[in-house]
């Protein structure tokens, strides 16, 4: 008979072997075994996929690495979340956030590095890609009841659609709901302020420490 | 070669892909090609490659990449396909020269020879953000270095005190980029130099807006349209190409593979090297690619991370060299900002490593340039005497491995060096650097002839 601590490392090294079969095979017998599934996400999977986001920042992995690491974890995750009861699913949900690169700019390798970096950190990421117009951006996020969207901007002449954003929100009425988390290239903590974004992060590791202050996510 | 309306028509019909889909089977193919071509750098000392049979094997590589994957088009989400035919006529077909420039002061850009010990080709610069007040000056100062083929526009925020923001305003800014631009080589007694047009955005109005033999770019001049990472392409690219193809202008294409990216490290990043370069060609009929291999760390002005990625961004030279007529450069970009030690010697790196391996040398820039901190002249002076001694010195290969190591070893350890902007290092009136400036240049020159190359000026 297993221990809730074997099916924990299974768990962790399945996600660290980008193994989605696997993991979703173990968080099965684990819930069968009666492992309880917060344990197992928070002792297993989160450890898993954060150790991976430590070893893509020190350049030991890389990104397709991290991408295929965090669809074992979304695949494990749907199936321990399941048996989650209600009342105690706030321990796990780190908060819901959408994030893109705005119109017109189509580096999306810093974008890319911060959705799986904030993947990592356990938020449940809604990735809208690169070239998104401000209007989808909102619609995502009001659809998905997101609480954060997160843009990336690498170009001064697309960096004006970070404030288009802040804007559309306020004119949306959507302010006090959804928070704005901005980043890139030419963007700074003064055009931060400027915009009236609640959030900026110099690189993916500060963008993550701001998502969880925003949202609360005390470690 | 494949015409331009029929990859537009092939980028319209081929099979759809998810784009997530895209990037993991492009990483997953060249995880195959790097274990069935031996490509692997581990165990691999050397900073430039010596193995032209390893070289060849990376070549064969991309095309296997390019013929059993493609490449893929971000607009409609297709994969465009050719048949292995197709890509080895394009790749003899691509030029290995290209005439660019009018009256005297027209030039031949080449593809080099490695080891060849003869000059490079130059582009001394911008691709790199500079307010409008320096606008003709700059560019004025660029095209004052007697070694320039060609110079590249460069990016501002502000034009006529508005933000550079959507359509019409990033159409009005590529026009009055080009009007600086040739000011400034007008200025620099050179009108007839080329111009090559650096995008303010890449859509394709803004591209297009200013194509204009009088008062914009002429057909000898060129436009800078690069293929996306991961092999990917877009329509405003292809729109562009076909326009611009149709009267005779050249097209460039940052090409390089990133490792740390999807394609994986420096040797999936070393088959994407060769493999945009080709795609560039066949996609949007560019003819001079700055490729090889960076790393994300040293992009982002992270981290001066060096071997393998040499290593790996000579093979590439090495195989387009061998294998094609294609015309390749190195982009000289620093992790150091500028008037600092660090940031001369990085230079000084890979303008011996890019002269060695027969790349010309293109736009020297502080990797993740400040506004107006990105160049100076300084840089490419440096860099074109660095380069000419080490023809002078007729290094090879392998003793020039030597020396970068030599050079690495003074960079280990070191972080990025914080510098100065352009107003507080050079002065652009006079066309000189600061008394610091000039200091640290002499200081690492002298660190240079210690290690063996011999300068034609002290
Ligand atoms: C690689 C690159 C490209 C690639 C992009 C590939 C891709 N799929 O992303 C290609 C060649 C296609 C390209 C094209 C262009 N580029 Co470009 N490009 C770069 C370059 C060299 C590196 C950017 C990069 O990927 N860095 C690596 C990543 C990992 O770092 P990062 O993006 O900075 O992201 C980190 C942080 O910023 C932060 N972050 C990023 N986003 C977010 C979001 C949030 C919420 C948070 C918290 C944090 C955060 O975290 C990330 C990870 O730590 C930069 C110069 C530079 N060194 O920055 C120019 C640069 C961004 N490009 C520029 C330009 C002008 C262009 C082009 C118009 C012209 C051209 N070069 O052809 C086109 C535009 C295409 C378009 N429409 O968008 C300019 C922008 C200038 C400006 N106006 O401000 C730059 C600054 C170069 C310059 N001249 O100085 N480019």
């Amino acid at each position: 008979m297993l221990k809730t601590s074997d099916y924990i490392t299974r768990l962790r090294e399945a996600i660290m072997h980008y193994d989605a079969d696997e993991a979703t095979k173990v968080a099965k017998e684990a819930l069968k075994a009666g492992v309880d599934p917060v344990e197992a996400i928070e002792k297993g999977i989160a450890v898993g996929i954060r150790e991976m986001g430590e070893r893509f920042q020190r350049f030991e992995i890389f990104l397709p690495h991290l991408v295929m690491a965090s669809d074992a974890t979304t695949d494990a995750m749907e199936v321990l979340v399941a048996a989650i009861p209600e009342d105690r699913i706030g321990l796990v949900k780190r908060g819901r956030i959408v994030v893109g690169t705005v119109e017109g700019d189509l580096h999306d390798l810093g974008k890319n590095v911060v959705v799986m970096m904030l993947k990592s950190a356990g938020f449940e990421v809604f990735d809208l890609g690169k070239d998104v117009r401000t209007e989808v951006l909102v619609e995502r996020a009001q659809e998905l009841d997101a609480d954060l969207i997160a843009v990336s901007s690498l170009m001064t002449t697309t960096r004006p659609y970070q404030r288009e954003l802040v804007e559309e929100l306020v004119r949306l009425g959507l302010r006090d709901r959804i928070k704005v988390l901005v980043g890139g290239g030419p963007v700074t903590r003064e055009w931060a302020e400027e915009i009236g974004a609640d959030g900026y992060g110099r690189d993916a590791v500060e963008g993550i420490a701001e998502a969880k202050r925003l949202l609360g996510v005390d470690e | 070669m494949i015409e331009l309306i029929e990859v537009a028509e092939r980028a319209r019909t081929g099979p759809r892909l998810e784009e997530k889909k895209w990037n993991l089977t492009l990483f997953r193919k060249m995880q195959e090609l790097i274990k069935e071509y031996d490509l692997s750098s581990r165990g691999v000392e050397e900073f430039i490659n010596t193995d032209d049979h390893l070289a060849d094997d990376a070549f064969e590589a991309a095309l296997d990449f390019i013929v059993d994957v493609g490449a893929y088009c971000i607009t409609t989400n297709r994969v465009i396909h050719f048949d292995e035919e197709e890509v080895r006529k394009a790749v003899r077909e691509a030029p290995d020269q290209v005439l660019m420039g009018e009256g005297i002061d027209a030039r031949v850009f080449k593809q080099g020879i490695v080891d060849g010990c003869k000059p490079i080709n130059i582009n001394p610069g911008h691709h790199a953000p500079f307010t409008e007040d320096l606008g003709p000056l700059v560019a004025k100062n660029f095209a004052q270095i007697p070694r320039t083929d060609f110079i590249e526009g460069f990016n501002f925020p502000i034009v006529d005190g508005r933000d550079v923001y959507d359509q019409p305003l990033e159409a009005y800014a590529a026009i009055r980029e080009v009007a600086w631009m040739r000011e400034g080589v007008r200025k620099a007694g050179r009108p007839g130099l080329a111009i090559v047009l650096y995008p303010i955005s890449t859509r394709a109005s803004s591209l297009i807006a200013p194509m204009n033999p009088k008062l914009g770019l002429r057909p000898t001049d060129g436009l800078l349209m690069s293929t996306l990472p991961d092999v990917k392409v877009e329509y405003d690219h292809i729109t562009t190409a076909i326009v611009f193809s149709n009267y005779g202008y050249f097209a460039v294409n940052g090409s390089f593979g990133m490792a740390g990216g999807f394609c994986g490290g420096p040797e999936g990043a070393m088959i994407e090297g060769i493999v945009r370069p080709i795609i560039g060609y066949i996609a949007y009929g560019d003819s001079l690619h700055y490729t090889g291999v960076e790393h994300l760390a040293y992009v982002m002005g992270e981290r001066i991370v060096l071997h393998p990625v040499n290593w790996a961004r000579s093979v590439v030279f090495q195989a387009l060299s061998r294998n094609t007529n294609m015309i390749y450069m190195e982009w000289n970009i620093t992790c150091s900002e500028l008037c600092t030690e660090t940031g001369l010697l990085e230079n000084a790196l890979r303008s011996i490593e890019a002269t060695v391996n027969g790349a010309a040398l293109y736009a020297p820039r502080v990797s993740r340039a400040r506004m107006n901190a990105g160049q100076t002249p300084v840089e490419p002076e440096f860099m074109i005497e660095v380069s000419d001694a080490t023809v002078k010195a007729k290094l090879k290969r392998e003793e020039a491995g030597k020396i970068l190591q030599q050079i690495a070893d003074r960079l280990k350890g070191r972080s990025p060096e914080k510098g100065k902007t352009i107003q507080e290092c050079y002065d652009l009136v006079k066309h000189k650097p600061s008394n610091e400036y000039q200091e640290i240049y002499r200081k690492v020159k002298k660190d240079l002839v210690d290690l063996g190359l011999e300068f034609q000026y002290t």
